[in-house]
């Protein structure tokens, strides 16, 4: 499923939503799944539910998963986070930071040829764990760091 | 769209190293604004799709806890010089975002 | 009107800019080296001057700035009879409250248990207890230190009223529980062992350093024709040769201001005055335009003028400056940037840097906020989180402290658009 199709999809929003439906019908279904934003998710408010719900549940702890972020971050705006896989296999890789609000923060699906790897920054609201969920061979790995953030002093 | 959208990459042996810095707020929607102490709305890209000569090469879903001005860095395997690396963008609210370069040799 | 003229103010007034620029192509060779044309009348920054959007908006207008030294009243000290009763438990969550100017532990460690990240720029309260200090005295040191102990870094919590007499008695019950040694999850915990940050981002990549797109952008300015059809690149033919050093040479007295001004003003005032291109101080224009003209200075040593008679004064108006305890929380720039008083500390989990390697970067990336910061925001900021009602970007006490740490960092190599928290 292409992009421009998914986007239709989703703002069509609300008030489209019959042509959402319209526009269901002409796809199979497990593309439309597979595809759709996963509002679920993304707006699970604990880590075991975010994590389930994208389908990471169960994931196993993994050293060939290396997370590579700073022991503290200078502000949790823009913590940068790199994800390498040695897992064979490996075809997503997913990221959550514990004690956001909403853990769930971004899901890469990297097809064969792509390499089992993503570094990119994220925000995080306090000190936390930043867990990085892996899919390969079918299965679900995980790896864990915490990252502090720091505290200014001159206060609020 | 150039504004919205820096893109590089560059070959290391037959891998493309691609870097993406894309320009947008990521508001997560948590936020109050300081004056009238309403929050200020959610406005977040959710999606992004990278293509290497048309192949998918990378499909991902994003929240609102990726950081404002958003970076990604992925390595494609099997690409050559002159390969044609598109990227597709689009938010919560529909708004569409892409960006195109040339793999380029090291 | 020519360039070897002594620039009264009114030539320009009358002529404009236009008879300025007209002049820079035929001006002879030996006249270049004279006073550059400046329009020397206008505010170089917003005026009035208003507080940038989204910062605290509180102003502390009975509390001394760098323009302005209030003579603060010293507390006598108040007498108890007996020990002070308060209610620990209180105390302990204002010590630990960063909303009312950083709370305790932003430099003391202490709390069972200690919150997260503690500073060390003053000593460790964790066995306070076993001190032997009245509670009268620990007291007046909390209300206003300086009775006691003038040259403390100790801020006068309840003569400057953040605190009130009755908070300031429960912090003393709090602190008579402080009775065992500071115990640590892990040595990032510890200000003591925690490891000292080390910039290792490389700021020229465009993908890490977002200042960098103001390089390519100022680099356009520098071409973009004014009003007169006349560029900044019609007099500066060759930008890379001719500012190859300038940046590193400044801020500089300037006799037609009798203030010292940075790249920033100077760009505003030159270029009102030659293209007719108007760039405001902070505005996206003028950053990026200083960004451009230090980046072809980079890795140039800074080398400010310190022998003058001029930048003698203003060495000397800008270290007096420095050394001002400044705000509601009575803060000085040297209290947190000397290595004698909080520089090479923590201050709760920030760093704090001498001034040397304070200015070799700027304007910086803040990736905090996403924006670019000149030294002069980067000051104003520092003036309100001591809750002293900042100065205008044109302010001359913001030239002397510029030409002032920038004397101190004479040596140190340009490195323009830096990357900072």
């Amino acid at each position: 499923m292409n992009k421009f199709r998914r986007a239709f999809l989703k703002t069509a929003g609300a008030a489209g939503a019959l042509l959402a439906t319209a526009g269901v019908g002409l796809l199979k279904s497990g593309e439309v799944f597979a595809a759709t934003w996963n509002k679920l998710a993304f707006s699970s408010n604990n880590m075991n539910d975010a994590m389930k719900n994208a389908n990471y549940g169960g994931a196993v702890e993994s050293k060939d998963i290396v997370l590579k972020a700073p022991d503290i971050a200078e502000n949790g705006a823009v913590v940068p986070v790199e994800v390498t896989s040695n897992i064979p296999g490996t075809t997503s890789i997913a990221l959550f930071v514990e004690k956001n609000q909403y853990p769930m923060v971004a899901d890469f699906e990297l097809p064969s040829g792509t390499e089992p790897y993503i570094s990119t920054r994220i925000k995080m609201s306090q000190t936390s764990n930043v867990r990085v969920a892996v899919r390969a061979g079918g299965k679900n790995y995980t790896q864990v760091k915490e990252v502090k953030v720091t505290i200014g002093g001159c206060g609020g | 769209m150039a504004d919205e959208m820096k893109m590089r990459a560059t070959l290391q042996g037959d891998v493309a190293d691609v870097k993406v810095l894309m320009t947008h707020v990521m508001e997560t929607g948590l936020r109050k604004d300081s004056k009238t102490e309403k929050f200020i709305p959610a406005h977040f890209i959710d999606h992004v799709v990278a293509t290497l000569n048309g192949k998918t090469v990378l499909d991902a879903q994003w929240g609102i806890a990726v950081a404002k001005n958003p970076f990604i860095n992925f390595k494609i395997k099997g690409a050559k010089p002159g390969d044609k690396i598109a990227l597709n963008a689009s938010d919560n609210l529909g708004t569409q975002y892409s960006g195109e370069t040339t793999v380029a040799a090291k | 009107m020519t360039a070897g003229k002594p620039y009264l103010v009114w030539p320009v007034v009358l002529f404009g800019a236009l008879s300025v620029l007209s002049a820079c192509a035929t001006r002879p060779e030996a006249e270049k080296t004279r006073m550059a044309p400046l329009e020397l009348e206008k505010p170089a920054s917003a005026a009035p001057w208003v507080r940038y959007k989204g910062w605290p908006s509180e102003m502390w207008n009975e509390y001394s700035t760098l323009a302005v030294a209030v003579p603060s009243t010293l507390s006598d000290p108040i007498k108890f009879d007996g020990p002070i009763t308060g209610d620990p438990k209180n105390g302990e969550k204002l010590a630990f409250d960063r909303s009312r100017g950083g709370g305790c532990v932003a430099c003391h460690v202490m709390g069972n248990p200690i919150p997260p990240l503690p500073g060390n720029t003053g000593p460790d309260l964790s066995e306070y207890a076993s001190w032997g200090r009245s509670d009268e005295f620990t007291f007046n040191y909390i209300y206003d230190h300086r009775k006691i102990k003038p040259d403390s870094m100790m801020q006068p919590w309840g003569a400057h009223k953040l605190y009130s007499a009755n908070e300031i008695k429960d912090m003393v019950a709090f602190l008579k529980t402080q009775k065992s040694p500071a115990k640590f999850k892990d040595n990032l915990e510890n200000p003591n062992t925690r490891p000292v940050p080390v910039e290792t981002r490389d700021n020229f990549d465009p993908f890490l350093n977002e200042a960098m797109a103001a390089v390519e952008k100022g680099k356009g300015l520098f071409s973009k024709e004014g009003a007169g059809k006349k560029s900044c690149a019609s007099c500066h033919t060759d930008p890379g040769s001719a500012f190859k050093a300038w940046a590193a040479s400044m801020p500089k007295h300037e006799p037609r201001l009798n203030k010292v001004i940075g790249v920033e003003e100077f760009v505003t005032r030159h270029a009102r005055a030659t293209t007719g291109e108007e760039y405001l101080m902070q505005s996206g224009g003028n950053l990026a335009l200083s960004i451009y003209l230090r980046f072809l200075a980079n890795g140039q040593p800074i080398n400010v003028n310190t022998a003058s008679a001029e930048h003698k004064q203003a060495i000397k108006r800008g270290t007096a400056l420095l050394n001002r305890k400044i705000g509601q929380l009575d803060m000085s720039c040297a209290d947190c940037h000397t290595a004698e008083r909080g520089a090479n500390k923590w201050i709760r989990g920030q760093w704090l840097g001498e001034f040397r390697g304070q200015i070799d970067h700027f304007p910086t990336w803040r990736t905090s906020r996403s924006e670019i910061w000149d030294i002069t925001k980067r000051l104003q900021w520092c003036n309100v989180s001591v809750r002293a009602n900042e100065l205008w970007p044109g302010a001359p006490e913001y030239g002397d402290i510029e030409l002032t740490i920038s004397a101190l960092n004479n040596g140190m190599k340009l490195s323009v658009p830096g990357i900072r928290h």
